[in-house]
C-alpha cells in the first residue's frame, strides 16, 4: 500500500524544502556512505525489476563504529544508579558487537565522577564539563550530545539512556535529530541478526547482522515485542532504573577520559531552571522499601488506599504502591506507581491487592523475593507470578491481615507494641 | 507577547484496555473491535490547554491523528471547551512509529501556523513511549517542558513545575513552546453545558461541523508520504513472544474463612519478620 500511494505525492515532496523553515535533520559527516543502503529515494531512481531473492540474501552493514554509548545521568555530581546499570547492559552488547563501550557525562565539576564510569565498565568517557550543564536542561544537553556525535566519522552503533524524567526527555530529541529509531522502557537488550523480507520495501530487503534487539512488553496481555531499527545508527533504547544489572565495580579497569567542547547557542537558553526541590524524606521511597503493599483497580475507589496504608504501617519499612489505573483515576499520586511506566521494585515482600496483574504491572514487581496476591478473581494473571494467593473480598482479607499482624507483632515486640496496640 | 493567541492540544484515540472487547486471546489487539477512548494521559493535557485559555485567553485547537472514528475525541474535546478540532487521517500513515508520527503531526502544526503553546499528554496508554511530544518539539525547534504538573504564564514566559526523581523543579521557558503534562496535573473538569450544546448543534448541522472539525490528509498539510507510515518509521516490531514466567507455583487459598486463609499465609511466609507494630 505504501509504495503505490507514495508515487503521486513525489512531486510535492520535491517542492517541499523551500516551504519548510526548519531544515529537517542533521547528517553525519559521511552521508554518502550512510545512505547507500537506507535511502528509499536513492533506490527509487533505478527501478528495473528487482531480483527479490538475491536482494533478500545480501548482507547489509549499516555504517557504524560499533561503539555502544551510554548517556550518563548525574544529579548534584553523583552518577545515578540507572547509568551504572546501563553500563552493565552496554558491556554485554559491546562484547557481542566487538566494539567499545563508552559513556558521555555532562555536568559541572564532574571529572572526578567520570572515573566511576570507568570502574563500572566504560572504556571511553566523553566529559562535557561546564557551569551551564550543572543541572539537566533539554536544549543544552541535546546540543552537546548531538555535537559530539557529529564529530564521529561513523556514528555509534547503539545509544542507551535511562528511562527517567531526564532520559525520556532527552532521548526522543536526539532520535528525532538524527532520524533514528528509539525504543522506550526496554526490559531486555540483545544483539542479533534481522532478515527483512517485506517485498513492499525492496530497497530494505536483506540480512542485517548485529542489530539491537530492544525488547519490551507490548500493548495487551502477556506479550513482549522485539523492536528493531536496523536502518539507522545509533540504534537507541531506554531502560528503567532497576531493570538492568551493573557490573561489579573494579578500580583497576582502564579507560580514557576525553574532554569534549561545549558550544551552546543563544537559543539553547530558552529554558532556565529556577529552583530544584528534592523531597527524599517526604517522598515515597518505593525502590528502597522492604515491603510494598500495592493496590489496584479492584479497590474500587481512593478510600481503599487508606486501608492499604494501615497495612503498610504494620511493617518497619513498608510503603504503599499502586497500579497505573489507580493513578490515572486520580486515587493516588504518580509517585506510588509500580510497573512499566512507574517504578520497578524488588522488595523482600510485595503484597498485590486488587491488582489483576497486566504485564505492564508485572514487569515492575515480578523480581520481588516474595509475592502475595489478594484478588477476587482466581483467573487473574497476578496469580501467575505470585507465590501465595488469597481469593476473596479484599475488604475482609486486608483488615484481618492487619489484625493478625498486629497481634503477632505484639507478641514479638513485647510491652512496647502492646502499648501502641492499646492506643 | 503577554497575551496568548493559539493553544494546540495533541490528543489520541486509544483502545480501552479495561473493556474486554477487541482483546484477542493471544494478547494482541483488534483495533477495529476494541472500544475506543480518549487516551487517559491526554485528559490532563486538555485540561492544561483549557486552563490556559480561561486564564490568559486564546483559542484551543485539538489535533489528532488516526482513522476517521478519532473525530469522536475531537468532539469530546469540544464538549469540554475546545474551539476547533483537526484530524490528520490518511491510510499512508498506517504503521507509523513515533518518529513518523511526530513528522506527520509537525506538518499539521506548520500547516495551522505557529501556536504559542502546544500541550501533549505525557504518553499514550497503547504505546507508552512518551516520545512523540519531544520529537515534535525537536522538529519544530521548540523548547519543551516534559512531566509538567503545574504552570502559569508570566511576562510572556511559561513558569512550569516539572517532576524529577525524588522531587520537582521550577523552570522558566520562552514561548512558543511545547509542554507534556504529567498525570499529577489537575484532572479534566466535567464537560461544560455550553460545550455539550455546541456538540449537539454540530451533530445536527453538517455544515457547521465541517467548519469546526476539519479532517486533513498528508497532501493537505504537505507531508512527504515517504517519511510516514511503515516507510518513514526507523523501527519495526520484528517479533512478539509470550512472556515466559514461572506460572503455577502459586499456593492459592479459596473458599475458606478469611481468618483461616490469612493465618495460613502468615504461617507460610516470612511476613511477620518485617512487622513493627
Amino acid at each position: 500500500m505504501t509504495t503505490e500511494d507514495s508515487k503521486p505525492a513525489e512531486p510535492q515532496a520535491a517542492a517541499e524544502p523551500p516551504k519548510d523553515p526548519n531544515p529537517p535533520q542533521a547528517q553525519y559527516v559521511a552521508p554518502k556512505e550512510a545512505t547507500t543502503s537506507s535511502s528509499p529515494q536513492a533506490d527509487n531512481e533505478a527501478p528495473p525489476a528487482p531480483d527479490f531473492e538475491a536482494l533478500a540474501k545480501r548482507e547489509i552493514m549499516t555504517p557504524s563504529n560499533k561503539e555502544v554509548i551510554v548517556v550518563a545521568e548525574q544529579a548534584q555530581g553523583q552518577i545515578q544508579s540507572v547509568t551504572l546499570e546501563l553500563l552493565g547492559a552496554g558491556r554485554d552488547l559491546a562484547n557481542k558487537l566487538g566494539g567499545k563501550l563508552s559513556a558521555i557525562l555532562l555536568g559541572h565539576n564532574v571529572k572526578e565522577a567520570s572515573k566511576k564510569l570507568i570502574e563500572y565498565g566504560a572504556e571511553i568517557v566523553y566529559v562535557a564539563d561546564h557551569p551551564e550543564l550543572e543541572n539537566y536542561r533539554t536544549l543544552p544537553y541535546r546540543r552537546v550530545v548531538t555535537d559530539l556525535l557529529k564529530t564521529f566519522e561513523l556514528p555509534p552503533h547503539i545509544m542507551l539512556l535511562g528511562s527517567t524524567t531526564t532520559g525520556r526527555d532527552l532521548a526522543p530529541r536526539i532520535a528525532a535529530h538524527f532520524d533514528t529509531g528509539l525504543t522506550a522502557d526496554c526490559t531486555e537488550l540483545d544483539i542479533g541478526p534481522y532478515e527483512h523480507t517485506n517485498k513492499a520495501d525492496p530497497d530494505k530487503l536483506g540480512i542485517y547482522p548485529g542489530c539491537l534487539y530492544a525488547i519490551r512488553p507490548s500493548f495487551g496481555e502477556s506479550l513482549k515485542a522485539r523492536i528493531l531499527g536496523p536502518w539507522n545508527n545509533p540504534q537507541m533504547a531506554t531502560t528503567r532504573p532497576g531493570v538492568m544489572i551493573p557490573l561489579e565495580p573494579d578500580a583497576n579497569r582502564q579507560g580514557e577520559i576525553r574532554e569534549i567542547p561545549v558550544n551552546l547557542k543563544p537559543e539553547d537558553q530558552r529554558v532556565q531552571v529556577m529552583e530544584i526541590v528534592r523531597e527524599m524524606q517526604a517522598g515515597v521511597n518505593l525502590t528502597e522499601a522492604d515491603v510494598v503493599v500495592a493496590g489496584g483497580f479492584g479497590l474500587g475507589g481512593p478510600e481503599g488506599f487508606e486501608m492499604l496504608k494501615e497495612l503498610a504501617a504494620c511493617f518497619e519499612n513498608g510503603v504503599v504502591g499502586a497500579s497505573r489505573k489507580c493513578v490515572d483515576a486520580g486515587w493516588i499520586p504518580y509517585q506510588h506507581q509500580v510497573g512499566q511506566t512507574g517504578k520497578t521494585v524488588r522488595p523482600k515482600i510485595y503484597i498485590a491487592v486488587g491488582i489483576s496483574g497486566a504485564i505492564q504491572h508485572r514487569v515492575g514487581m515480578n523480581k520481588a523475593n516474595l509475592i502475595i496476591a489478594v484478588n477476587k478473581d482466581p483467573d487473574s494473571p497476578i496469580f501467575q507470578v505470585a507465590h501465595h494467593g488469597i481469593v476473596g473480598d479484599l475488604y475482609h482479607i486486608i483488615p484481618e491481615m492487619v489484625r493478625q499482624l498486629k497481634a503477632s507483632g505484639a507478641k514479638v515486640n513485647g510491652g512496647e507494641a502492646q502499648k501502641s496496640l492499646a492506643q | 507577547m503577554s497575551s496568548i493567541n493559539d493553544i494546540f492540544v495533541l490528543i489520541k484515540q486509544v483502545p480501552d484496555q479495561s473493556a474486554k472487547a477487541g482483546i484477542n486471546p493471544d494478547g494482541t489487539i483488534d483495533r477495529a473491535k476494541a472500544k475506543r477512548m480518549l487516551n487517559p494521559f491526554d485528559r490532563y493535557a486538555l485540561q492544561a490547554a483549557l486552563h490556559t485559555k480561561q486564564k490568559y485567553g486564546g483559542r484551543v485547537t485539538a489535533i489528532s491523528m488516526g482513522p476517521p472514528p478519532a473525530v469522536e475525541i475531537l468532539m469530546e474535546a469540544i464538549e469540554h471547551g475546545a474551539d476547533m478540532g483537526y484530524l490528520l487521517s490518511d491510510r499512508r500513515l498506517a504503521a507509523s512509529d513515533t518518529l513518523a508520527t511526530a513528522y506527520a503531526l509537525h506538518k499539521v502544526l506548520l500547516h495551522l501556523g505557529k501556536p504559542d503553546l502546544v500541550f501533549c499528554g505525557l504518553q499514550t496508554t497503547d504505546g507508552d513511549t512518551a516520545q512523540v511530544g519531544p520529537q515534535i518539539a525537536e522538529r519544530l525547534d521548540l523548547p519543551q517542558v516534559s512531566y509538567c504538573e503545574d504552570f502559569r504564564v508570566e511576562d510572556g514566559k511559561v513558569v512550569a513545575r516539572r517532576v524529577i526523581e525524588g522531587g520537582y523543579q521550577w523552570v522558566k521557558m520562552e514561548m512558543p513552546a511545547l509542554v507534556t503534562v504529567a498525570n499529577s496535573y489537575h484532572p479534566l473538569a466535567y464537560k461544560s453545558i455550553r460545550g455539550a450544546r455546541r456538540v449537539q448543534m454540530l451533530l445536527r448541522n453538517d455544515d457547521e461541523k465541517a467548519k469546526v472539525i476539519k479532517t486533513v490528509t498528508l497532501d493537505d498539510v504537505g507531508a512527504d508520504p515517504v517519511k510516514c507510515g511503515l516507510k518513514g518509521s526507523p523501527t519495526i516490531v520484528a517479533k512478539t513472544d509470550k512472556v515466559a514466567e514461572i506460572g503455577g507455583s502459586c499456593v492459592v487459598r479459596q473458599g475458606e474463612p478469611v481468618e483461616v486463609m490469612v493465618r495460613d499465609v502468615l504461617q507460610n511466609t516470612n511476613l511477620r519478620e518485617f512487622v513493627s507494630v
